[in-house]
């Protein structure tokens, strides 16, 4: 009885295993045949699929540049937007959370629940409405339009409130008064080095959503120069790249490295940021 | 003790930069939306006039936009059903205490890798593999499963099945880490308390998981569809921007961004189409809710038939 469980247990984990290698394949091989096919010629990429790398990634880079795609300076101005939104979105959240966990005042209720139905509502409503309303105060094609609404970003508004409800020591607040600390100086000097992870957890999202942004930022920026990557990676499908196989790769290949060196990096802190923001206690 | 309620008031400061923020960004750009969608705004002159419902009139009068919505509905729910239903499979595995699977961070990391890159990255991706010359073309005519090379790119049913499989790899890794944090919060003493009766593995899954996890399930289902009513990137960016081929996977917010970028940059009706959706959604959401709410005491009687 109990062998035969072991083996019926056992054949179980075999099909697992088998499925599960299967679904790697399928994650893995379109990423792993873009980074490879990065560093290999265009014959090379026509004569067959391989997964191994090659040594062409150098004259791939010229062919790409030659042909007029500026992706280092994409590369720079997704860089700034997405550092100046992470730093906007997790300082405003975490004050915003904080004066919702720590004060009672009048209409908090009514802040918080608002939040919960604001994260619900979808880009696709405020968009155009955003759009005419930049234009017409002088800020259409700026950066701004794409960073300052991350002062009031109510998802990470939501998940900063669930941490430091999970960290807060409301006699840590106390002591800072009785010290003499500003209450602003409390939030600064004793909660933000305590909920640091949870806000390095935030930060990552808010970059990587911010560096792969492509909706908001195709509707509200026009100019060649200010393109973010994701709108230089959009124009690598034109004619001027037809039959350029190695170096519309290399293109592609440039926008997700940063974000997999990220992941790799961090990865515990993204799957526990998740689970954080779907799963309350 | 007077002190502690003036420091309350301090709580406004804290706040403040979020609600002007959100007036400013977030309420205005809303009010903004519905108030264009009631004119014939253009992006070509800088006055405008009420129309009433022509635009909503219009838009329901154009037959492209049952073809946007029921494309929309069909690809959400054609990636969303696989999803959940493979997510739920590998929580239930990674979770298990009897199988033992080995590496479950491993698995979980990388499952969940495509969901970070970038989607104009994977649509110019699955546009060369599936190109005439890719590699999908390669593998299959070399293999000897085709004759010759197909010009997958203009097929339109092969191009929903892309955008419906891209859309799946792209989510199920984080279904599944969502469902296994709501797993893996369920008390182990209900599923020892429920062995110790004589259950089996499907009767714990069909009585204690699935009515535990309920609130969580309804968490992604919801999130899923309000992202899946505005799927735009891997289907914009996939073919040419207009839904080809022949409008297969011409989405809401294509349509939206259409009469945006059109000549005239209608805003008018666009507003309109972002409005009509925002209704069906939200209509949708709440439906949802109410069907699946918490009835009187079901918890009970789930675990005790």
């Amino acid at each position: 009885m109990n062998k035969n469980y072991r083996i019926s247990n056992n054949i179980q984990r075999f099909f697992i295993y088998l499925f599960l290698v299967i679904l790697l394949v399928i994650t893995v091989v379109p990423v792993w045949m873009m980074l490879v096919n990065a560093t290999r010629s265009t014959t090379q990429i026509q004569q067959g699929i391989g997964f191994f790398p090659s040594h062409y990634i150098v004259s791939n880079y010229k062919i790409l540049l030659s042909k007029g795609l500026d992706l280092p300076r994409g590369f720079l101005n997704s860089l700034f937007i997405s550092s100046m939104v992470t730093l906007i979105t997790v300082y405003f959240s975490m004050l915003t959370a904080y004066g919702i966990v720590v004060y009672e005042f009048k209409g908090k209720k009514f802040l918080y629940n608002s939040i919960i139905v604001l994260v619900m509502i979808p880009t696709q409503l405020s968009i155009i409405g955003f759009y005419q309303y930049m234009s017409k105060i002088g800020l259409s094609d700026s950066y701004a339009t794409l960073i300052l609404p991350s002062i009031a970003s109510a998802g990470a508004v939501f998940f900063s409130k669930q941490y430091l409800e999970s960290i807060m020591i409301k006699d840590l607040v106390d002591a800072g008064r009785i010290d003499g600390c500003s209450e602003l100086g409390i939030f600064h000097k004793i909660m933000m080095p305590i909920a640091a992870p949870g806000a390095f957890t935030l930060g990552i999202f808010a970059f990587v959503g911010a560096w792969n942004n492509f909706f908001n930022a195709f509707i509200l920026i026009t100019s060649r120069a200010k393109y973010t990557l994701p709108m230089l990676v959009q124009t690598l499908r034109g004619d001027v790249y037809r039959h350029e196989y190695g170096a519309i790769y290399l293109g592609l290949a440039a926008t997700v490295v940063p974000i997999i060196v990220i992941y790799f990096l961090f990865s515990r802190y993204i799957v526990n940021g998740i689970s954080l923001g779907a799963v309350k206690e | 003790m007077l002190s502690k309620i003036n420091k309350n008031k301090i709580g406004y400061f804290f706040i403040a930069p979020f609600v002007i923020g959100f007036l400013l960004f977030g309420l205005y750009p809303v009010y903004n939306t519905i108030a264009l969608s009631f004119t014939n705004a253009t992006l070509m002159k800088s006055s405008s006039k009420f129309v009433g419902l022509l635009n909503f009139q219009r838009l329901f009068a154009d037959s492209t936009f049952p073809t946007a919505i029921k494309n929309t509905w069909e690809l959400w729910l054609m990636n969303f059903i696989p999803q959940l239903g493979i997510a739920l499979l590998l929580a239930v595995w990674f979770t298990s205490t009897r199988l033992k699977i080995k590496g479950g961070g491993f698995w979980r990391m990388l499952f969940y890798l495509p969901n970070l890159m970038m989607s104009a990255t994977i649509a110019a991706l699955f546009f060369s593999i599936f190109s005439l010359y890719g590699p999908a073309n390669q593998f299959l005519v070399r293999a000897g499963i085709l004759f010759e090379a197909i010009d997958f790119i203009r097929n339109p049913q092969v191009m929903r099945a892309v955008v419906v499989f891209i859309q799946w790899w792209l989510w199920f890794g984080q279904t599944t880490i969502i469902l296994m944090a709501a797993m893996t919060s369920i008390s182990v003493s209900i599923y020892e308390a429920a062995l110790v009766d004589g259950s089996n593995g499907w009767q714990m899954f069909r009585y204690i998981t699935l009515p535990l996890i309920k609130p969580v399930m309804i968490y992604v289902l919801v999130t899923s569809l309000v992202g899946g009513m505005q799927m735009f990137d891997i289907p914009m960016l996939l073919t040419d921007g207009r839904g080809s081929p022949s409008n297969s996977i011409l989405t809401n917010n294509i349509l939206m961004y259409m009469k945006f970028r059109s000549t005239d940059g209608l805003i008018g009706s666009a507003s309109a189409v972002g409005v009509v959706i925002f209704i069906m959604t939200t209509f949708v959401a709440l439906l949802i809710f109410y069907v699946l709410r918490e009835k009187k005491g079901e918890k009970s009687k789930e675990i005790s038939s």
